[in-house]
């Protein structure tokens, strides 16, 4: 009989029940002029690892801040968020980019790439921030993420000589290429096509089934609705 | 990360190179000028200085004040009592000095003449170019020799030798006098223009010129292993008491260079506190193009805030983006600077060397003002709301 990695066991129990987003009662207030506008008012979340989950609303519900706390782009008035077991209460603006560049892996509607530089260099961006990795590694890491998204023959191109599904790809995997916890993609068809639109979402389910978390914000039903899980958020709280 | 950096300063100032060239255009012109002027300045002193010191920088002439009776004092065991009294004087010769129409033939010319020891050639570092300097027993026995300087000789005797020739000197009447030397080319100093100058023994010329009696310079020469400069305070504190200070004049090439440099260095600093103040500036100007910068890039900083840049990663970005500009300005500014005093020094015909200090002062300098101008935009882009920068347009 094997012996019993007690250690591995704990590991893939931790990984089934500790969500690898959890938020709990979290508000998010803005102070405009006099009047307090509660963005999030009371929203608590769990998504696990590996799963493929779409956060969906109106414009104006609170989708949009909702994201940037998961994102870590922002903290809370208060409640509790655990990225992947990391507290962001509380925690400064480096301690943030640390957790940004580590575990989460952004995806824009437009796209956001930086212009001057090209592909393979936008992609090789977030590995400079992580420190300590060499130009050779950051390079073939870069190579090896945009070979997953089918662009190996467009890495020297600026992002301008490129379609807005190739830009997209590439942005995708600027997001792989720290392997972060998380993909938060913010809209990610909403600049492109149908067409185009639809090969993006398969580039996610594919992610998505070699174990990637995905977490996808949209106002679009049909993509919405098409993920395994949703989250509905209305007037800051959420939808049952 | 640095490297990075760099190259990313780079890139985006071959982005809008127009731009970049505009808003360097105070450091450089501060660097250029602070440059030319302290590298003139060390050609400009080095040549006067050259030429201040060209008979001897161990040389001091004294003489009376025109109408005080100091005249009387420097008699002719003046010369023994200065020796004795102040340390350090190596060598004291009298000479007498007046001007007198001189002729050749049909040529004639006026020049000053001046009666001196067989030993002033060697001890103010002037040789001859034909003949001889005349000798000890010339003077014993008054003979009328006569040394041309180059200039003189040239236009008594165009094209040919004088050594061995006779030329008439007029004092009242006048007396014909063997050249016994041709000198050569000896730039001015310190009053001496020795090119258009004959010189005699000094017997000869108390003899035949001199109606009172008395010396017009001594040539002082300071013994070895002193200071010139000691040695002149010494003399002036002995003639103070002697003579009283208005009485007398002296000047040595050790106390004018000294003047001339600490004259030159006060304008060095005066005009290269000028060239700071236009890197000052310039360093305004490199703030406001990193604050457009900065501005402009607020989506970039928004980006790269989102994919993992700490506050101080962005700080570092655009101080070195500072940096680098400055820097390419003050090498700019120093090619501009060499340059220029090289043009300058070519038509003043100095010497020319450049001021390592200079080059190196400058660009420190520059670099000093990327960081001190370049940190507020540069806290600026660091401080942004990464939520806001994304979401600008």
């Amino acid at each position: 009989m094997n012996k019993i990695d007690w250690e591995e066991v704990a590991r893939r129990i931790d990984a089934r029940t500790l969500p690898i987003i959890y938020m709990h009662d979290v508000h998010r207030y803005y102070i405009v002029g006099d009047i307090v506008v509660k963005a999030l008012d009371g929203v608590s979340v769990k998504i696990y690892k590996g799963d493929f989950t779409a956060i969906m609303g109106p414009s104006g519900s609170g989708k949009s801040t909702l994201m940037n706390l998961v994102g870590c782009l922002d903290t809370p008035t208060s409640g509790k968020i655990l990225i992947d077991g990391e507290d962001t209460r509380g925690l400064n603006e480096t301690e943030l980019a640390y957790i940004r560049n580590r575990k989460i892996g952004f995806v824009f509607q437009q796209f956001n790439l930086l212009g001057k530089i090209n592909a393979l260099e936008n992609v090789m961006t977030p590995l400079l921030y992580c420190g300590g990795i060499s130009l050779r590694e950051r390079r073939e890491r870069a190579e090896q993420a945009l070979e997953k998204v089918g662009l190996a023959d467009r890495m020297k191109h600026l992002p301008n000589e490129l379609s807005g599904g190739q830009k997209q790809r590439v942005a995708i995997a600027r997001a792989l290429v720290t392997r972060p916890s998380i993909i938060l993609a913010d809209e990610p068809t909403g600049a492109l096509d149908t067409k185009t639109g639809e090969q993006i979402m398969e580039l996610f389910y594919s992610l998505n089934s070699e174990g990637n978390t995905i977490v996808v914000v949209t106002h679009n039903d049909e993509i919405g609705n098409a993920c395994p899980n949703q989250i509905r958020i209305r007037d800051g709280k959420r939808e049952a | 990360m640095v490297v990075q950096n760099i190259k990313l300063a780079l890139g985006s100032m071959k982005g809008g190179k127009m731009r970049t060239v505009l808003s360097l255009l105070g450091i450089i012109i501060g660097v250029a000028s602070v440059v030319t002027i302290l590298t003139l300045g060390n050609s400009a002193s080095g040549s006067i200085t050259s030429s201040i010191t060209s008979s001897g920088y161990d040389l001091i002439y004294l003489s009376p004040m025109s109408g005080t009776k100091t005249r009387e004092t420097f008699d002719e065991f003046f010369a023994e009592k200065l020796r004795k009294n102040v340390d350090g004087i190596g060598q004291v010769m009298p000479t007498v000095s007046s001007s007198a129409n001189l002729r050749n033939g049909s040529i004639t010319t006026r020049t000053s003449i001046v009666g001196v020891n067989s030993n002033y050639a060697s001890m103010v570092d002037y040789n001859e170019s034909y003949g001889k300097w005349f000798g000890v027993e010339d003077n014993i026995f008054k003979r009328q020799v006569v040394v041309l300087g180059s200039d003189v000789a040239e236009k008594l005797f165009p094209g040919g030798n004088a050594v061995g020739n006779y030329i008439t000197i007029y004092r009242d009447q006048g007396k014909k006098y063997l050249v016994v030397a041709v000198m050569e080319e000896k730039d001015a100093s310190l009053g001496s223009s020795f090119n258009s100058t004959v010189y005699i023994p000094y017997n000869t010329y108390t003899q035949r010129f001199q109606r009172v009696s008395g010396v017009g310079t001594y040539v002082i020469k300071v013994a070895e292993n002193h200071d010139p400069k000691v040695v002149n305070n010494d003399a002036q504190k002995y003639l103070d008491e002697l003579v009283g200070s208005d009485n007398y004049m002296m000047i040595s090439s050790a106390s004018l260079a000294e003047m001339v440099s600490s004259v030159t260095g006060t304008l060095s600093v005066f005009l290269a506190a000028i060239g700071g103040i236009s890197l000052l500036v310039g360093g305004i100007g490199i703030m406001n193009i990193m604050l457009v910068s900065v501005a402009e890039r607020t989506k970039e900083i928004g980006i790269r805030k989102a994919l993992g840049a700490s506050p101080r990663v962005i700080r570092g970005q655009f101080l070195t983006e500072a940096i680098t500009l400055t820097s390419f300005g003050g090498v700019v500014g120093i090619a501009l600077g060499i340059g220029l005093s090289k043009m300058v020094a070519n038509i003043a015909g100095w010497g020319f060397s450049v001021s390592v200090d200079a080059c190196l002062l400058s660009v420190g300098f520059s670099m000093a003002i990327g960081i001190f101008f370049g940190m507020y935009p540069a806290a600026k882009a660091a401080k942004m709301d990464p939520i806001d920068s994304l979401n600008y347009e």
